[in-house]
């Protein structure tokens, strides 16, 4: 095995490239630590809808999503926003939208209501500005917009369901469907959303589109598409909005979601202009462990797994959907990069049948941090000195059900980095003397 | 109200009764076949789809062993494109008793079961993944079947001769007159009306469910006891021939590599009520275990779904001894006549998929002689809608089919490489059909992803079809993945965790289909 005599050690480690992971990367860089990001491939935020969520059910829609996490924390303590607070989740907001004002908007006390692409309303918190049109209010003429060569948008299905529901606010809407055929590539029918995202980066492409889509537009209609409008260039919905003359949304698809390649592509360039080096491609296999200090963790690289080393760690692997949690053939639940004592493994069966019942619990097993978000043991004590959790890893929520999943993770990534830049104040920052809200 | 009048009313639509219903047919007669919910979805689909060679009788049951290897020849046959001619091993396990290959070679020599010892070496070099402190091997002429294509393959020939399938359709009652039955009446589900079959004769072939049908007719009550057996779906083929274990026969000793995937089964355990089929942890860890003994290594292997079947098995002793001539082994044929006292009527309990044709054969032999008429079977001569060329099911058709329109169509659910063309046809003919419905003939959400992204394309498809409104588009998605998570959740471990947490990140994270708007009521069927 490599050793880290051929790698320079690193002041922190951080491993997994969601959300966590980049937030909390370029919060360490930005601060003035070294870090070295380590991932197996591009991270959780392109299997999203590419928005900011932080809390949009509890269990009624949340229209003020900071208060609801305050009321939320305070009821439930096994809750990770119990122990994270609503300030890292208002500081990681703001973070994020001065780190990306391109992307990112939004208030922290009042949820954008956006369609979904089944046509249901969803909460949240932070949207692309490509999106927010779709905040739809009483009386709103909608017009949704399908691509016929486009499998995963059905116009239908989004209008109709829009129809029939009322809005948040009260009131409603008529939403009608059409849709156009337009080729993202010559000669190819069944084209992903990619495909499409990168066709309208091209303005020819969009021409032609505005020049299909802008006859059938009647007065005064706002426009639902799906959320394919560019993924290198984050303003080709504004150029679409202005040559057809009509506001536009994007709806989210199911992955991979361009607006959430959007955010991890531009939240990984921010990391390597802070410095942030990022080792992609292998998975981590294992940590090595010395008289409870956590010293390297060893990467499956090609040809022969290395060891990476640093003095602090910020594990944002995720949950299961990663493989960061895995449930064995005998009932197991286990962290598989530390083997980590886990909370919500004792309160009855992981699962049961009822589909739409209530939520999985095993989907909220998870690790449990402490107010710094070191990683502790069920007696609250600290299981590593130098290891920290940030995002899906942290149980205790319904991530999907609630919408929670970002500002857990935003939460907790900001206190983790700054719990870690905490341990050393007279690190110099990038720009002299600024505070990491500062630097954008 | 609706009227038909017909010589033959069928009940039951699962293998049975579908081969009844042709073979009624096909001899003649008009007829219908009534079921209660879809075509297979009762017992036949809910089996391992293994297509008997009869080596797995050759010791136990001889004579239905002979009757096995028959009865695969002719469906391989006249149903070719059901059936994958995969070929299968005996393979005695590490702790099992090698004396039993020789009393299965000499059972099979008895009984006409094609049979021969190969080298273990040979086994293993062929199916790679078998367990190598293997003993000893005998390669049969196993195949593997689908059952929802065999039953709708019979259900379409029967059609073709003028038969009327109805599904979705409940018995309510049966009106005999004179000690002789007159009528069928049964509730359109799907449509809420009544129907009402005048006929001369009935053919009860309703499985675990056929005590409740001869109770209609005012029989004394037929001792059906539903034997309940689970299966479990492994994702991809572990292996490409089925692999039995040389042993009596016992739980769990099978692996069917049926289209993508293996199926290991199977339990049996008796049960009171066949609609109330649980899928119990202690026989998921049982069939997990001896997949262990065929495959090492088998608990790593990613399941995918699980289910549960009961057995159609009779215990009447009422069964007339002199109606042994129409017995096939493990079939019993009940006759009304001297039992009840009612003419017209005969139910029909047991028997397996594999010589479902031949039951049907020997029951309506039964009926025609009750009827005093002699008309030949002539179900083994012809082959099936579907089948005429005689081109065996291979699992790489799809492939191929999708490699000839793919820059035409597009693939609405890539595990089962189902194109868009197929789910609009399968719609067409089914304009009620729930998505279940659909999935038991196109496979639609039983690949690796459980219908995490075909689920909600077909919702859109569907609407877009305009046989249903926004209503039953959001419940049909609504029902379709409340089904699917019925036969995940028992096996959930492993890699199908994280595609059920993807699979929930998508509906309630990206989709948030909890918050659609909420229905008056469940769309049910």
């Amino acid at each position: 095995m490599s050793t880290a005599a051929n790698t320079p050690a690193s002041r922190v480690i951080v491993i997994g490239t969601g959300l966590a992971g980049l937030v909390a990367a370029n919060r360490l860089a930005s601060g003035g630590a070294d870090v070295t990001l380590l991932t197996k491939g591009i991270g959780g935020l392109q299997l999203g809808q590419g928005t900011i969520d932080v809390l949009g059910y509890a269990p009624d829609r949340v229209t003020n999503p900071l208060l609801s996490l305050m009321a939320l924390a305070s009821a439930r303590a096994e809750h990770p926003y119990a122990t994270i607070g609503a300030a890292p989740v208002h500081t990681g907001l703001d973070y994020l939208k001065r780190l990306l004002p391109d992307l990112l908007v939004g208030d922290p006390e009042a949820n954008y209501q956006l369609p979904t692409a089944v046509g249901a309303i969803r909460p949240t918190c932070l949207a692309q500005p490509s999106m927010v049109a779709g905040h739809l209010s009483d009386g709103a003429k909608v017009a949704i917009v399908g691509l016929r060569r486009l499998k995963d948008f059905y116009p239908r299905l989004v209008a109709e369901n829009l129809s029939r529901t009322t809005l948040p606010d009260g009131g409603r809407v008529s939403a009608r469907p059409f849709s156009v055929d337009v080729p993202a590539r010559d000669g190819e029918v069944d084209s992903t959303g990619l495909t499409y995202a990168r066709a309208f980066d091209d303005p020819g492409f969009r021409s032609r589109f505005v020049a299909a889509v802008k006859p059938l537009l009647e007065p005064d209609e706002i426009v639902g598409l799906p959320a394919v409008l560019g993924i290198k260039d984050t303003s080709a919905w504004r150029d679409l909005a202005e040559k057809l003359g009509h506001p536009v949304f994007e709806i989210p698809l199911p992955p991979p979601s361009v607006p959430g390649m959007r955010l991890n592509e531009a939240l990984t360039e921010k990391a390597r202009a802070a410095g942030v080096r990022i080792v992609n491609g292998s998975r981590a296999i294992s940590a090595r462990v010395e008289d409870g200090v956590v010293r390297g963790i060893t990467m499956a690289t090609a040809g022969a797994p290395h060891e990476y080393t640093a003095d602090e760690f910020v594990l944002a692997t995720g949950g299961f959907e990663s493989g960061a949690l895995t449930l064995d053939s005998y009932g197991n639940v286990t962290e598989t990069l530390f083997g980590l004592p886990l909370a919500g493994l004792d309160d009855g069966p992981l699962l049961h049948g009822d589909y739409w019942g209530s939520e999985q619990p095993l989907f909220k097993v998870g690790v449990r941090v402490g107010p710094d978000m070191r990683v502790v043991d069920a007696a609250g004590a600290v299981v590593h000195p130098n290891l920290y959790a940030a995002g899906g890893i942290i149980g205790g929520s319904s991530r999907w059900g609630e919408k929670s999943g970002d500002g857990i993770a935003l939460g907790s990534a900001i206190q983790a980095a700054d719990s870690i830049l905490a341990l050393t104040p007279s690190a110099p920052g990038p720009v002299g003397g600024s505070t990491p809200e500062e630097i954008s | 109200m609706r009227k038909l009048a017909v010589d033959v009313v069928v009940i039951g639509g699962g293998s049975t009764g579908a081969g009844v219903v042709r073979d009624v047919a096909m001899r003649g007669y008009s007829t219908v076949l009534l079921d209660r919910a879809d075509l297979g979805q009762g017992t036949t689909g809910r089996f391992h789809g293994l297509l008997h060679s009869g080596g797995r009788y050759v010791v136990s049951d001889p004579l239905s062993a002979t009757e096995c290897a028959q009865e695969n020849a002719i469906l391989s046959r006249i149903q070719a494109s059901a059936i994958e001619t995969t070929g299968g091993y005996f393979v005695t396990g590490p702790d099992d008793d090698p004396a039993f290959a020789d009393k299965f070679l000499e059972g099979a020599a008895k009984t006409g079961v094609p049979a021969r010892e190969i080298s273990v070496a040979e086994a293993l070099r062929n199916e790679p993944r078998l367990n190598p402190r293997i003993l000893r091997a005998i390669e049969v002429e196993d195949g593997s079947v689908d059952g929802w294509q065999l039953v709708w393959g019979a259900a379409n020939s029967a059609k073709a001769y003028g038969a009327q399938i109805l599904t979705y359709h409940k018995v309510t009652r049966i009106d005999t007159a004179d000690g002789h039955v007159t009528a069928v009446h049964a509730t359109d589900l799907k449509a809420g009306e009544d129907v009402v079959i005048d006929c001369t004769f009935v053919l009860n072939c309703a499985g675990p469910w056929a005590g409740q049908i001869a109770g209609m007719a005012g029989a004394h009550p037929v001792d059906v006891v539903p034997g309940r057996g689970i299966m479990i779906a492994m994702n991809h083929r572990l292996v490409n021939r089925v692999i039995n274990r040389c042993i009596y026969p016992a739980d769990g000793d099978i692996l069917v590599p049926v289209h993508t995937v293996s199926i290991i089964g199977t339990t049996d355990v008796k049960v009171d009520d066949p609609d109330d089929l649980k899928i119990e942890h202690s026989e998921v860890q049982e069939m997990l275990d001896a997949g262990e003994v065929i495959i090492p290594g088998f608990r790593k292997a990613r399941a995918l779904h699980a289910w549960a079947g009961a057995r159609p098995l009779i215990k009447d002793k009422r069964v007339s001894s002199s109606d042994t001539r129409h017995m096939s082994r493990g079939m019993a044929v009940i006759d009304h006549t001297e039992r009840d006292g009612l003419d017209g009527m005969l139910t029909i309990g047991g028997g397996k998929l594999t010589t479902y044709r031949l039951m049907a054969e020997h029951i309506v032999d039964a009926m025609c002689d009750k009827l005093g008429e002699k008309r030949a079977c002539r179900t083994a001569d012809e082959a099936l809608p579907g089948s005429e060329s005689g081109k065996n099911y291979v699992v790489t058709h799809r492939l191929e089919d999708r490699e000839h329109d793919r820059l035409d169509d597009q693939i609405i659910c890539e595990c089962e490489l189902m194109s868009r063309k197929m789910f609009t046809d399968a719609l067409a003919n089914q304009p009620k059909g729930t998505f279940d419905d659909l999935r038991r003939q196109l496979r639609l959400g039983m690949g690796p992803c459980q219908g995490g992204f075909c689920s909600t394309r077909a919702t859109g498809i569907a609407l877009d079809s305009d046989h249903i409104d926004i209503e039953r588009a959001t419940g049909l998605l609504r029902l379709f993945l409340k089904n699917r998570w019925i036969g995940l959740w028992p096996i959930l471990y492993g890699e199908q965790v994280r595609q059920t947490a993807l699979d929930n990140w998508i509906f309630q994270g990206t989709l948030d289909v909890e918050h659609l708007p909420a229905p008056e009521s469940e769309v049910a069927l």
